[in-house]
């Protein structure tokens, strides 16, 4: 490497207040070459984040930079005047960060904001120049109508929109190296494709170069030149991308690419659309369910607009299967959730249980049902009372549902605790200082010490890392094999699907669109907008869908103006004009799925040869 | 710190370290708050304190009422003219300091605690109730807050002791009414921030009534900082009370408050300055003690809630 953008020679980083503690980063080097891409991979924890701050000279207190020098273009950042520093920040580095919201003034048209930003470091610019190179970036991270939008205020922004123009914000004064750290980490599959694309397209255009740092393998594996791969603060190995990823030469990065989704290499667990299954009545039965929200509209004094979360859900849950529900974020998930466990009643529709109405239910049929029908939720930090000993939040359960005294719950609970994997001596402990991992156990052992028939899991294994993950899913499988339990699975983790799933329910904009076995949805998709998922899905392998065909553009439209016809033609590669007139309905496959497409992937997978079927649509 | 444990999988956890961490914030606040020599002593004197005010009404038997004219203005001792069978003086009337002092303790002591309490529980109650429902009822409970809230306290107070004889009944729910609104918006605080929590969707799962919710799970988190401010109010409380005795609209002489002594002590400051200066030094006593354990208390959650970080 002959010529260097920015090169990093031993530096090392250790938090002052905690002196007896390793250093947060050891002796690290490395070199960026001018419009390099490179990736900074590893576990959280690792000091990928510490880094990425440290090469813009920004370390707070108490971390202190213990030696080691950082120069971009030959210029020595760490050591850097105030006023140098602020013009390296300007000109030379750029940051965008995992979080975008936080990166403007909530009062401020974001545009102008960018603006005042780019004349603080290009002195003598006037605003309406400095306005229209903002209009030209932000027409270059193709975000639509730039100029209206530039006059709008970041909370008008959506995820995606806004970490655009927080890239707009790191690279506007021609910034010759841009630091990503986590950036996709917040955002939707489809909207993570998207950003990463636009990345690449940024790259070929202007030749910036990238450090790209992420804890996700798949995200970088098209995009970095080459990657570093981190642990406990130090640099463990370091090369070219294909090479590294096909033949990792140190543990750290052979678990991290080990432990990456995949989809395609993974066996569905047993499909249960051959067996009987499928024949007996259902445990679960939702139809044609609707939920409209009045929400009272912002801009205005008076007034209120509806939205429309879910919008007809159609789909039966067998006894002993699991079913995922997956979707971008805003597809009626969670509205779903809240309606399957009636915290919330529909506005229409119904949910039988076992063949019973349960909106017909008395009130004690329903405290009896809750019983029966169990939910393990997300966060394993909020979902557990801190006030509580542990042994206390699981009996909370037998409290309620059963009249057992006070030792044989205990000893009921401890039973369930040892078979969940906890130790049952923690019953008179705080869940304080316990691992994510093992708060989800007490999640998991709350919920099945009533032995409920169905459990819902609600993005339950999101926020653990793949190394709790693995054992967790086992656990779930164990649990659903001795005790025949139905599991419905709410997830937006296409790879953690196919791993757990039997059957998978595609959901878009408050409707199930594609309803099949997991081998038909992952291998057979009908639906485009079930290959546009799985195309965006980071993944290690190489994905049989293109993204550069599938995927799809923009993002969905808003629950509150739906399109008249079906609410994915706007961005549907194959859509064509009948689909903006009518809204297709679910229809049979011969596969014994379900698909709501005018113009399916497969037409010859339908069971009948309507193709214009149209559902009243409930204004 | 999350890879050691999680390495085993469905093993034993790593046993459990038996540290300050582990135990809930109220116990290491107060853990904190008990060795510091400040709450010592400020709960040395209003246990001190207490304890005269609650044992006067058996040793002392002097009547505080009896007037005895011959020893009027008696200094209290180690001053000329002391009479040891009054050690704190008698007033005007020759009415015994000490035993008037001491009843005034206890009324103020009555009428503090009893106030303070009655406005935390109604106050704790509506406001838990309020945050968690939200929605309508919240809506009006809070109005009905901002309108007790925007009616000054000693409007209120010569309002309504002008209207009828002030009893310690009476000056306790004109306290309970102006202090009562601070609390209610101080819990739905809380209670609002618990609402939204996970652990709360989990119990409405498993069917869980509201109030159930309300007082096993939000409470115990909503209302410990509320026992801050109470400290606090507790010397705010009885202050007031003094003010509205002095100021006349209180409690009525002869009841020997300590805001009616000082009042009458006013007029025989020159002569008698022990009439009035005692009674004083007996409140200033109790708030000062009041305010040291606040003040400790109040170290000490910051102390806790810095390092926990």
């Amino acid at each position: 490497m002959t010529e260097k953008l920015l090169s990093v020679s031993e530096l090392s980083v250790a938090n002052a207040a905690r002196p007896g503690d390793a250093p947060i980063l050891d002796h690290v080097s490395f070199d960026v070459a001018p419009g390099e891409a490179l990736a900074i991979i590893g576990r959280s924890g690792a000091g990928k984040s510490v880094l990425g701050r440290s090469l813009m000279g920004w370390t707070e207190a108490p971390l202190t930079v213990t030696g080691g020098s950082v120069s971009l273009g030959g210029e020595e950042v760490l050591e850097a005047a105030p006023d140098a520093l602020r013009r390296i920040r300007g000109t030379g580095i750029g940051y965008v960060g995992a979080d975008p919201t936080r990166v403007f003034d909530p009062t401020l048209p974001v545009g102008r904001q960018i603006a005042e930003k780019y004349r603080a470091v290009r002195p003598g610019v006037s605003m309406k120049e400095a306005l229209e190179r903002v209009h030209e970036l932000f027409n270059l991270v193709r975000i639509p109508e730039a100029r209206h939008r530039m006059e709008e205020l970041p909370s008008k922004y959506s995820g995606g929109m806004i970490q655009r123009a927080a890239i707009v914000d790191a690279m506007i004064g021609e910034t010759k190296l841009v630091i990503a750290d986590n950036v996709t980490q917040p955002l939707d599959v489809t909207v993570a494709a998207q950003i990463i694309r636009l990345f690449q397209d940024l790259r070929e255009r202007l030749g910036t170069a990238f450090i790209f740092i992420t804890s996700s393998v798949p995200t970088i594996k098209d995009f970095a030149d080459r990657i570093v791969v981190m642990d406990k603060g130090r640099i463990v190995e370091s090369g070219p991308t294909r090479q590294l990823l096909e033949a990792p030469q140190t543990e750290a990065s052979g678990q991290l690419i080990a432990q990456s989704p995949k989809i395609w290499g993974t066996t569905a667990p047993e499909s249960l659309s051959a067996s009987d299954e499928l024949n007996r009545p259902a445990a679960l039965s939702i139809t044609a369910v609707r939920r409209t929200y009045k929400v009272p509209r912002k801009d205005k004094l008076f007034g209120s607009v509806f939205v429309q979360a879910v919008r007809g859900a159609d789909f039966d849950v067998y006894p002993g299967e699991s079913l995922a529900i997956v979707g971008e974020s805003g597809c009626g998930k969670s509205t779903l959730m809240r309606l399957l466990t009636w915290l919330e009643e529909p506005d229409d529709g119904a949910v039988h249980f076992h063949g019973k109405n349960v909106g017909t239910f008395t009130k004690k049929e329903r405290f009896d049902l809750r019983a029966q029908l169990q939910l393990v939720l997300q966060d394993p930090y909020g979902s557990i009372p801190a006030h509580w000993t542990i042994g206390r939040t699981i009996s909370e359960s037998l409290r309620l549902h059963s009249d057992l005294g006070g030792k044989a719950r205990r000893a009921r609970v401890e039973a369930t605790m040892a078979e969940v994997g906890l130790d049952p001596a923690l019953y008179d402990k705080l869940p304080s200082g316990l691992s994510a991992g093992q708060r989800q156990r007490i999640n998991v052992a709350r919920a099945i010490v009533l032995e409920p028939t169905v459990l819902l899991l609600d993005e339950t294994f999101s926020a653990l890392d793949p190394m709790e993950q693995t054992p967790l899913i086992e656990l779930f499988r164990t649990l659903q094999r001795e005790r025949a339990i139905t599991c419905i699975f709410i997830s937006h983790d296409l790879a953690l699907v196919r791993r757990v799933a039997s059957r998978v329910a595609v959901m878009y904009l408050g409707r199930i669109v594609e309803i099949g076995s997991n081998e038909n949805v992952f291998g057979r998709p009908l639906h485009p907008y079930t290959r546009a998922l799985l195309s965006a899905a980071p993944t290690i392998e190489a994905s049989p869908y293109d993204p550069g065909e599938c995927l799809v553009d923009g993002e969905p439209p808003s629950p509150i103006r739906l399109p008249k016809g079906c609410a994915f033609a706007e961005r549907c590669p194959v859509s064509r004009p009948e689909c903006l007139e009518s809204d297709p309905m679910l229809r049979n496959t011969l596969a014994r799925g379900r698909i709501a497409c005018h113009f399916p992937l497969a037409r010859g997978m339908l069971e009948s040869a309507e193709t214009k079927e149209e559902i009243s649509r409930v204004g | 710190m999350t890879s050691d444990i999680s390495t085993a999988p469905l093993a034993a956890p790593k046993p459990a370290l038996p540290s300050t961490r582990e135990l809930a914030m109220g116990k290491r606040i107060w853990l904190a708050t008990r060795s510091s020599p400040w709450f010592l002593l400020g709960a040395g004197l209003f246990g001190l304190l207490l304890l005269m005010a609650l044992v006067s009404v058996f040793v002392f038997q002097v009547d505080p009422t009896k007037m005895n004219f011959v020893d009027k203005f008696t200094p209290p001792i180690f001053s000329e003219g002391a009479n040891p069978a009054f050690p704190l003086g008698t007033d005007q009337l020759g009415r015994d300091m000490l035993s008037r002092a001491l009843v005034g303790l206890q009324i103020t002591f009555l009428i503090g605690l009893a106030a303070t309490a009655l406005s935390f529980v109604i106050g704790s109650a509506v406001g838990l109730y309020a945050g968690f429902v939200g929605g309508k009822i919240d809506q009006l409970l809070m109005r009905v807050v901002d309108i007790q809230m925007s009616i000054p306290p000693i409007i209120l107070a010569i309002t309504i002791l002008g209207l009828a004889r002030a009893t310690p009944a009476l000056v306790i729910a004109v306290l309970v009414l102006a202090t009562w609104p601070n609390y209610a918006r101080l819990t739905r605080a809380g209670a609002l921030a618990e609402r939204g929590q996970e652990y709360v969707r989990a119990a409405r799962v498993l069917g869980a009534s509201d109030i159930r919710i309300i007082l096993l799970m939000v409470a115990p988190v909503a209302l410990p900082p509320m026992a801050f401010a109470a400290v606090f109010d507790l010397a705010r409380m009885m202050i007031f009370e003094c003010v509205l005795d002095f100021l006349g609209i209180g409690l009525q002489p002869p009841t020997p408050t300590l805001g009616v002594i000082i009042a009458d002590g006013r007029k025989y400051l020159i002569n008698a300055w022990w009439i009035a200066v005692l009674p004083g030094v007996f409140l200033m006593l109790l708030l000062l003690s009041l305010n040291m354990m606040g003040t400790a208390l109040e170290r000490a959650r910051n102390a806790v809630f810095e390092g926990a970080k």
